[in-house]
């Protein structure tokens, strides 16, 4: 493990690096395209838009699956997980084979709504695998009880309404691009009104309750909201990931799906990812260990 | 059967023999440690202390690493040892995070002790003795081809050199002791009853095998 100062491990307060730093990047990503794609999925398979699940599909298997593998240390080693008895303990296996049958149950799904059959069984198992995809990592996570910003039950809720917030703001740009916001628009909108308020409520309550678990929770809470990450968090996360949205929500309720400009409405969905994006590097990069001896700190 | 060990503060030095001894006796790469010295102070001068914890992997009966790896490369024995099979990781590190106790390595890229120099006889040897696998976790193993042989041979890990791990036999304070946690006439069980020592951070709930006598 890659450390600042090799003498202060686990004596002080000591930030995980292998997910978040050098290779660890990717795995940050994946996570995102992962949730994002499954999450997108999810909200357009509800409207029957093709375009807009394909385009999930495609994020959450080629950019998802591909960093998460890029990620591994033996790529191709990776059918290991799924052989193995692994899925009775471990949530990474377990979401191998999440996304797996998602991303198959999802391409059969697509292939057979293209040619203009549609199959409620399947859609239903599609996106019960869906869901489980976006929700996986938020386990996957909790389950490190070392690190008290992520052993918390709020961060699978995180994950799932980040997801679907995301995936719910994407179909909205491709359905306002085609021209179609009119009809399946306000629905669309709902979803969004519904999932931003929840991110909007989720982000403080989380980070209270795991200001209050131990004192390596508080490290985290305050290295994210008034350290050298305050910036980050501030301006990215809650005025473009949170306010923007808000404000285009308020601008499709005041002058409807169709009024408001594209360009605007574009520039709140990428708004949105960003501060999703940079949420999720925050939890990663925050996440502490306590100290495994009597420090000082 | 359970091995364990037993760590005595009070005698440890802080010499770093039994972090050194480790890297030898498994030909570690540079930058893979199985063992490390943690160093710290409390309060402030004059009342000042200062905290010398050696440690390893803890062999946990409740280990989080075993449960969290996918592929079982991380496996628990029979005897309680918690080990890696090096073929079958595939470098996903969700053990590593899974560790509260941060013991394990990641291999990520082969370095050399002597940069620019190439690798020395010993290194040599050592690639093909006991190969480590770039892009795989790795961790200590209570020198468990030691405990292995040596009980092949006869021999009672604990009480005979041969059989014992190389971090306790090297420890010039005699600080370490290993032996079966499970068998109450073990040195290490009648040591852990006399002294009452404690473990790291029990309230993770992983029930460590190595134990502490803090003084």
């Amino acid at each position: 493990m890659i450390q600042a100062k090799p003498y202060e491990f686990m004596v002080t307060y000591t930030p995980q690096r292998e997910w978040i730093e050098k290779g660890g990047i990717k795995l940050w990503l994946a996570f995102f395209f992962i949730e994002l794609g499954a999450g997108m999925f999810f909200i357009a398979s509800l409207f029957d838009n093709l375009t807009a699940m394909s385009v999930g599909w495609f994020l959450c298997a080629v950019l998802g699956g591909g960093l998460h593998l890029l990620y591994l240390g033996k790529p191709l080693r990776f059918w290991r997980m799924m052989i193995s008895s692994g899925w009775k303990t471990s949530w990474i296996s377990r979401g191998l084979f999440f996304v797996v049958f998602f991303l198959v149950l999802g391409l059969v799904h697509l292939v057979l709504l293209g040619q203009g059959i549609r199959s409620i069984g399947l859609i239903a198992a599609a996106n019960a695998f869906a869901f489980l995809t976006v929700i996986y990592g938020g386990f996957a996570m909790n389950y490190v009880n070392g690190i008290p910003l992520w052993n918390t039950a709020l961060l699978p809720i995180l994950c799932v309404v980040s997801g679907l917030w995301g995936g719910a703001e994407v179909t909205m740009g491709i359905v306002a691009g085609s021209g179609a916001a009119s009809t399946v628009g306000p629905a669309i909108e709902e979803w969004i009104r519904i999932l931003l308020v929840g991110f909007i409520l989720l982000i403080p309550v989380y980070l209270l309750s795991v200001r209050y678990t131990s004192s390596a929770g508080q490290v985290s809470v305050r290295s994210i909201v008034s350290s050298k990450w305050a910036f980050l968090f501030w301006v990215v996360v809650v005025v473009a990931g949170m306010i923007l949205p808000i404000a285009a929500v308020i601008g499709t309720l005041a002058a409807g799906p169709t009024g408001l400009s594209l360009t605007f409405l574009y520039a709140a969905i990428l708004a949105g990812l960003v501060g999703d994006l940079a949420m999720r590097y925050l939890v990663l990069k925050c996440g502490v260990y306590s100290p495994l001896i009597p420090s000082g700190t | 059967m359970r091995w364990g060990m037993l760590i005595n503060l009070v005698k440890c030095v802080g010499c770093y023999s039994c972090v050194v001894k480790c890297e030898q006796e498994h030909f570690l790469p540079p930058g893979v440690l199985w063992g490390r010295v943690l160093i710290s102070e409390t309060g402030t001068y004059p009342v000042a202390t200062k905290h010398v914890y050696p440690v390893l992997c803890n062999h946990c009966k409740e280990a989080k690493c075993v449960d969290a790896c996918p592929t079982r490369a991380t496996q628990k024995r029979d005897d309680g040892i918690v080990w890696v099979d090096a073929d079958k990781c595939v470098g996903c590190r969700y053990c590593l995070m899974a560790c509260p106790y941060q013991v394990r390595t990641y291999y990520s890229e082969e370095k050399e002790y002597y940069p620019g120099q190439g690798s020395t006889e010993f290194e040599k040897l050592g690639k093909q003795l006991y190969p480590h696998e770039l892009g795989t976790v790795s961790k200590c193993n209570f020198c468990m081809e030691r405990v292995d042989e040596g009980m092949k041979r006869g021999l009672k890990p604990g009480v005979d050199r041969e059989a014992t791990p190389a971090c306790v036999i090297t420890c010039p304070a005699k600080a370490r002791y290993f032996g079966d946690l499970d068998d109450p006439n073990s040195e290490v069980s009648l040591l852990i009853r006399r002294w009452r020592p404690t473990s790291l951070r029990p309230e993770f709930g992983t029930d460590p095998s190595v134990y502490y006598v803090i003084g």
